[in-house]
């Protein structure tokens, strides 16, 4: 079982998915754009600026559910010491980092046309911005420390120290008057979208999670060959 | 009619700005990190061919990523 994880099976497996990716990628990010652009139709109050929500909310929920990964595997990897998890979230935070600026600046311009302002320092906004300054400091641990030990244990405290603005995030819209909308999709219980916007907004989704996936693939690839290059003279 | 589907009744500049600041950095992004990766996986083919024969043997016998990364470069080339 253990055997199957080995630096070997992962790197093979990793090439058959990237490839697996790369060759259905086009196909569906077509399928969701004509979607989003063309066959979707315009909000009755919104209007056509509702397309924006096809890049604006994937992008929100992929940018805190990287977040929510990295803090999970930073707990998990404080217990467990297990050393793949922290190049697994190295290879996540870009991902995570680039989403939220996507649904930061995203944001924004949706919020010109529906709310009459670019930017208002509101709840959701805020710790939105928050999320970024996080993940920056993140990145930031992996570039300027030197020790992995070190990395593995500052970095772990800055996703822990993080995450505390994941709920944050989430309950902004209930906790105070925000000019951000209260969400629309729900888990749990009935959501405000109709199915003729929903479609394109799930097709979007895959779209993002299939690029963030591909990312990921590609970059932890690069770890295990930076891995093996310092261990190759030992073999 | 094209013009007033470009238009979007106004909100044409938010949207098509909204997906191509999207697309831009998104495409960027893949670019910089195949980049990286075509990168280090030169690297670690310098290094693979600066070892002697008898370790790079050693080498690609022992480990299956050493060998798929040669392999691989060696069908580019």
């Amino acid at each position: 079982m253990f055997k199957f994880f080995s630096s070997s099976n992962i790197y093979f497996l990793i090439q058959k998915l990237i490839f697996f990716i790369n060759s259905i990628f086009f196909l569906i990010l077509i399928i969701g754009l004509t979607f989003a652009l063309v066959l979707s139709p315009p909000d009755y109050i919104q209007g056509d600026s509702v397309r924006i929500m096809y890049v604006h909310v994937p992008a929100a929920w992929l940018g805190l559910a990287c977040f929510s990964l990295i803090t999970l595997l930073s707990i998990l990897n404080f217990i467990f010491k297990i050393k793949n998890f922290y190049f697994i979230n190295k290879s996540i935070a870009p991902i995570g980092l680039l989403f939220t600026c996507l649904a930061i600046i995203t944001g924004s311009l949706w919020g010109q046309p529906t709310w009459g302002t670019w930017w208002a320092w509101d709840a959701r906004l805020t710790s939105m911005v928050v999320l970024m300054l996080f993940y920056i400091l993140y990145i930031l641990s992996f570039k300027f420390l030197n020790k992995e030990e070190l990395i593995i244990k500052i970095s772990s405290i800055i996703a822990i120290i993080g995450s505390i603005n994941l709920p944050i995030i989430k309950y902004s819209v209930e906790w105070w008057a925000t000019l951000h909308q209260p969400a629309s999709i729900k888990i749990t219980g009935s959501n405000s979208v109709h199915s003729e916007m929903m479609l394109p907004l799930m097709v979007m989704l895959l779209v993002f999670l299939l690029y963030a996936a591909l990312i990921f693939l590609m970059k932890y690839k690069t770890e295990i060959i930076r891995i093996k290059k310092k261990n190759i003279k030992r073999n | 009619m094209i013009s007033n589907y470009i238009l979007m009744n106004g909100h044409g500049i938010y949207v098509w700005l909204s997906f191509s600041i999207v697309f831009i950095s998104c495409a960027a992004v893949y670019f910089r990190t195949k980049k990286t990766l075509k990168k280090y996986e030169q690297e670690f083919l310098t290094e693979l061919q600066s070892l002697t024969l008898e370790e790079k043997n050693n080498a690609l016998e022992t480990s299956k990523v050493a060998r798929q990364i040669f392999v691989a470069n060696s069908k580019v080339n």
